[in-house]
């Protein structure tokens, strides 16, 4: 695998993010706050009008970015910065580049700057993370 | 500053009280709701580091914000996720949570109000006591009844 300072990941992309899928992360993650399942909670907390996705979920989508551009490869260390919400119906997609590539022994360790966008309204995550790829 | 302090709540006590063991079936189910494939050797979803620690961690979301003196009912709001992997998460593996509350700080915020920045650091070992990942989480608690 030929990876170089520079390079793009490859983008992950969800249409329409599924308030269906938050009723699951919801048991997953023993959380049921409402404003994640009910947009009518949404709407008296000043918050929007459309249920939010949980921040986890936004962050598994980063991951699945991860996965796809270092097929392989471990995640090391992951740092996500919340800067906005990600609302049901919502288009998204991640985006990241390679800043850093070292050889360490028989390995590759990869550093990244991360990120999450929401169609029309900008980044909602930032960060860094650092993938472990073996040779 | 107007406003009283934060509560006085840093190095309390996250430790869970009994293992957290990923179901394999529950992976294949998120896998699926965010569109990925899940692995074939065991491997759990790494965003099962956050998932783990917060269902493993001794309180619900409920009780860490009751042990900040807030309402989850107000909402608190993630902020940041940090995690360092040692190795791995798989599928039917128990794993301990340890951790406790690293901070908490009250400001006032341009956009919030008065608020409280809550850090908590939580990791996961194995029951012989190897170290899996640790993270360190921060979320924002709105104290508008402050402002």
């Amino acid at each position: 695998m030929n990876i170089n300072i520079g390079d793009a990941l490859t983008p992950f992309i969800i249409e329409s993010v599924s308030p269906e899928s938050m009723k699951d992360w919801a048991v997953f993650l023993a959380d049921p706050n409402p404003i994640h399942l009910d947009p009518e909670v949404v709407k008296a907390k000043g918050l929007g009008d459309r249920v939010i996705n949980q921040g986890p979920t936004n962050v598994a989508y980063i991951i699945n970015m991860l996965h796809n551009s270092f097929p392989g490869g471990t995640i090391e260390e992951l740092d996500s910065r919340f800067l906005d919400n990600v609302y049901g119906g919502d288009r998204i997609e991640t985006f990241g580049n390679v800043t850093d590539v070292k050889q360490v022994d028989n390995n590759t360790r990869i550093s990244c700057e991360i990120g999450l966008r929401v169609d029309g309204r900008g980044d909602v995550i930032s960060g860094t993370a650092t993938v472990v790829v073996s040779n | 500053m107007d406003f009283p302090p934060a509560p006085d709540i840093a190095g309390t006590s996250l430790s869970g009280t009994k293992p957290y063991t990923i179901s394999a079936e529950e992976n294949r189910q998120l896998c699926a709701s965010i569109n990925a494939t899940p692995a074939t050797d065991g491997t759990a979803h790494p965003i099962y580091y956050y998932i783990a620690t917060q269902v493993g961690m001794g309180q619900t979301v409920g009780g860490l914000c009751a042990v900040c003196d807030f309402d989850v009912e107000v909402g608190p709001m993630m902020a940041g996720s940090q995690v360092v992997f040692s190795r791995p998460l798989k599928t039917g593996q128990p794993y301990n949570v340890t951790g406790s509350i690293k901070s908490i700080t009250r400001k006032k915020s341009r956009k919030l109000g008065v608020m409280d920045l809550m850090v908590y650091d939580l990791s996961l070992s194995l029951p012989d006591g190897t170290l899996v990942l640790t993270t360190t989480n921060s979320w924002v608690l709105p104290r508008r009844e402050l402002a």
